[in-house]
C-alpha cells in the first residue's frame, strides 16, 4: 500500500504544472518556429507556447485523429488541408476574433485547397525548382528540360531529389498533363521522360546544400530555401523556375476542434499575421510568409533574393499540387517505384 | 574434450572479415562522431576543430527538456519492466512445465515479435480512446487519466514498461536458468521461510542478472522512438522524437554532437552490462 502510494506520488511527480490559463500547445514541423516569436508573443500576451514536433503530414494527422491529443494548433500542408477539414478536426475559423485576417497576402486569400482562407492562415511557403551552377551551364535554366532533357555540359552532373508528388508534377507539366491526372497517356508520356533521363543523373539524393555547396553537384531539382543557402555559399548558383510548371507547396495554421485553449490559439493567430511577426518567421525558417506588408521587415539577404520573391513573369506557372485521388495514386507509386530501380 | 571441438573463429579469412565487417558497421558512426566536432554549420564539409555544437546542444532549452524527459521516462520505465520481468522469471522457470506455458512465453516476448510501428499504432488508437473518455468518465478516474497519465508522463512511461519487459526477462531468466536449487532447499531446510529464502539467497544471487537486465531495458527505452512519436502527447518530445523532428529541415552538427552524447551513454552502459553478464568461470 506504502509503495503503490509512492509510486502514485512519483507520478504525479512527473506531471507539468497542469494546464494554466496562458498556455498554448502548437504542433508544428521540426525547427520550424522562431524561439524569438514566442518570447515576444509570451512578453506581449502572457501567454507560454509549447511546441512539439512532428516529421510528416501523415503523422500529424495520425495522431491527432486518434484523439485526446491535447494539441491547439497544428501546421499542415496546402494539399493536407482538406483531409483535415473532411475528418472534421479542425475548426472554421472565427473571424471575428482574427481583427489581422486582412492582412494576409490578396494572392493567397483565394487558394484552392482554402478559399477565403475560412479554415487556415499562412505560415510558411516555397516553390520546387532546379538548382544550376552557371559557371558549368550557361543556357536556359527556367526549364524543366534541364532534368528532363539534360543538355551535354550537365550530364552526369544533376541530381534529382527523391521527392515523388515534386518530380512527378514537374514531369507532367513537362509533357503537358497535369498533376494527379489518371490519364494514363499522359502518365506514361511523363514515365518515359523520366526513365530515359534517369542515366543522365548522377543520383536521386537530398543534401544538396552540402554537395552544391562544394561543387560535387552542378545541379538538382532542389526547393528554393536550401538554393539561397547554395547561393549565399556558392554565388555562380542560379534559381531555375521551370516555366512549363512549378510545384508551389505552403504550410499553414489551423486550429483544432478540440482545442482546449481556443482564445489562447485565435491570439497566437492573430500574433502571427503582423507584419513584423511574420518577418521573424521568415528570418528563422529562411522561406517567404503570405502576410502583405512584411518585405520591409525581411532580413536583408531575403528582401531581394530571387529565390524567396518570385520574379514576375515566373509567377503564373507557380501551382500548388492537389491531393491525388487514390487511383492516380497508385499510378505515381508505380512509376516512381520503376523509377527507383 | 572428447571430440575436436569446430571453431568458426580458426576458418581462414575469419580475422580479415570480422574487421571488414566492424568498420562497415562502425564508420558511420564514426563519421557522425567526428562531425560532431565540425567547426562550419556542415553535416558533410569538415571545417575546422570546434566544441561549439556541444555548447550549442547544452543551450538548447527544447533539448535539455526533451533529455530530462527521456531520462525520467527510461528510468521508470526500466524498474517497472525489471520487477515484473523478476516475478515472471521467478515464475517460468526451474519448475515442472505447467499448462499454458508456452502461450506465456509468448506473451512475455510479444514486443520483441510485433513490428513496433504495429504496436505504436495500437498504443496510438488505446490511448486516444481513454483520454478522450477520461473527461466522460469524470470523478477520481477521470481525473487520474487526465492528470497523471495524460499531461504526466503516465501513458508513455506505460507503452515503455510493457515493451522493456521482455528485455529485462531474457538476462534474469538466463541467469536463474543457471542457478540450481539446492541452496534454496538448503536455506528451507534450516527453517528459512519461503520470504527469508528469497531475500536473502535467491535475490543476491540472481542480482547480476537483475541490474543487467535492468540496463538493458534502460538503454532500450531511452532510444525508443517509433512507439514514443505516437504515444506522446503535447510537449512531451523525448530526445529520440526531437531529433526525428529536425530531420526535415536543415540538419547543423548540434544533431551530430546530442547523437554523440547519446551514444555516450549507451556505449558505458552496455559496457556495464557485458561485464556484469561476463561468466566468472
Amino acid at each position: 500500500m506504502k509503495r503503490l502510494l509512492t509510486a502514485t506520488a512519483f507520478l504525479m511527480g512527473t506531471t507539468g504544472i497542469a494546464a494554466a490559463k496562458g498556455d498554448l500547445q502548437l504542433y508544428n514541423w521540426g525547427n520550424y518556429t522562431s524561439p524569438e516569436l514566442l518570447e515576444k508573443f509570451k512578453a506581449e500576451t502572457g501567454i507560454t507556447v509549447t511546441v512539439t514536433d512532428y516529421d510528416s503530414n501523415d503523422t500529424a494527422l495520425a495522431k491527432v485523429e486518434a484523439g485526446g491529443s491535447g494539441f491547439d494548433l497544428v501546421v499542415p500542408s496546402a494539399n493536407f488541408v482538406q483531409i483535415w477539414v473532411e475528418k472534421g478536426l479542425i475548426d472554421t475559423l472565427d473571424l471575428a476574433k482574427i481583427p489581422n485576417h486582412g492582412n494576409i497576402a490578396p494572392e493567397w486569400k483565394d487558394v484552392v485547397w482554402d478559399m477565403g482562407r475560412t479554415h487556415t492562415v499562412p505560415w510558411q511557403w516555397g516553390t520546387t525548382g532546379i538548382a544550376v551552377n552557371t559557371a558549368v551551364y550557361k543556357g536556359d535554366v527556367n526549364t524543366s528540360a534541364v532534368f528532363l532533357d539534360v543538355p551535354e555540359e550537365l550530364k552526369g552532373k544533376i541530381n534529382v531529389v527523391p521527392e515523388m508528388n515534386d518530380v512527378l508534377s514537374l514531369a507532367l507539366w513537362y509533357v503537358g498533363g497535369e498533376p494527379c491526372t489518371e490519364d494514363t497517356e499522359m502518365l506514361k508520356k511523363a514515365r518515359d521522360a523520366l526513365i530515359a533521363a534517369k542515366p543522365d543523373w548522377i543520383s536521386m539524393d537530398y543534401g544538396v546544400t552540402e554537395k552544391m555547396s562544394n561543387n560535387d553537384w552542378a545541379a538538382s531539382v532542389n526547393w528554393n530555401g536550401s538554393t539561397m543557402r547554395v547561393r549565399l555559399a556558392n554565388p555562380d548558383v542560379v534559381y531555375g523556375y521551370p516555366k512549363e510548371g512549378y510545384p508551389v507547396w505552403m504550410d499553414s495554421v489551423a486550429v483544432l476542434k478540440d482545442a482546449p485553449n481556443k482564445d489562447n490559439a485565435y491570439a497566437f493567430l492573430n500574433f502571427i499575421l503582423v507584419p513584423e511577426n511574420a518577418a521573424m518567421i521568415s528570418a528563422f525558417a529562411r522561406y517567404a510568409n503570405g502576410v502583405a506588408g512584411s518585405d520591409a521587415f525581411m532580413p536583408e539577404d531575403m528582401k531581394t533574393a530571387p529565390e524567396v520573391v518570385v520574379p514576375e513573369e515566373f509567377k503564373a506557372a507557380g501551382k500548388f499540387l492537389p491531393t491525388c485521388s487514390p487511383k492516380a495514386q497508385e499510378y505515381y507509386t508505380a512509376i516512381w517505384t520503376e523509377l527507383q530501380k | 574434450m572428447a571430440r575436436s571441438s569446430f571453431s568458426v573463429a580458426r576458418l581462414p579469412g575469419f580475422a580479415t572479415t570480422a574487421v571488414l565487417v566492424f568498420f562497415a558497421l562502425y564508420l558511420p558512426i564514426f563519421t557522425l562522431v567526428a562531425y560532431s566536432f565540425n567547426a562550419s554549420q556542415s553535416v558533410a564539409v569538415w571545417g575546422g576543430f570546434s566544441l561549439e555544437w556541444y555548447a550549442k546542444a547544452w543551450d538548447n532549452q527544447q533539448v535539455k527538456d526533451a533529455t530530462l524527459r527521456s531520462l525520467i521516462i527510461a528510468v521508470s520505465a526500466a524498474l517497472i519492466a525489471t520487477t515484473v520481468a523478476t516475478m515472471a522469471a521467478l515464475g517460468t522457470t526451474r519448475r515442472r512445465e505447467f499448462k499454458g506455458q508456452g502461450f506465456i512465453y509468448v506473451m512475455i516476448n510479444q514486443p520483441l515479435m510485433v513490428p513496433e510501428i504495429v504496436t505504436a499504432v495500437a498504443l496510438l488508437i488505446l490511448f486516444g480512446i481513454l483520454k478522450t473518455n477520461a473527461a466522460e468518465i469524470g470523478g477520481p478516474i477521470g481525473y487520474f487519466v487526465d492528470t497523471v497519465m495524460n499531461k504526466g508522463l503516465g501513458f508513455i512511461i506505460l507503452a515503455h514498461s510493457a515493451f522493456c519487459i521482455p528485455f529485462a526477462y531474457l538476462p534474469i531468466r538466463a541467469r536463474l536458468e543457471g542457478m540450481d536449487l539446492s541452496l534454496e532447499t538448503a536455506a528451507a531446510d534450516l527453517y528459512a521461510t519461503p520470504w527469508q529464502t528469497f531475500r536473502r539467497i535467491t535475490l543476491p544471487l540472481m542480482a547480476p542478472g537483475i541490474v543487467a537486465g535492468a540496463m538493458l531495458a534502460f538503454v532500450i527505452s531511452l532510444d525508443d522512438v517509433v512507439i514514443t512519436e505516437f504515444v506522446k502527447g503535447a510537449g512531451q518530445d523525448t530526445l529520440p522524437t526531437y531529433m526525428l523532428g529536425q530531420l526535415r529541415r536543415q540538419l547543423t552538427p548540434e544533431i551530430n554532437a546530442i547523437s554523440t552524447m547519446l551514444l555516450a551513454v549507451t556505449v558505458v552502459l552496455l559496457t556495464a552490462f557485458f561485464l556484469l553478464t561476463r561468466k566468472k568461470d
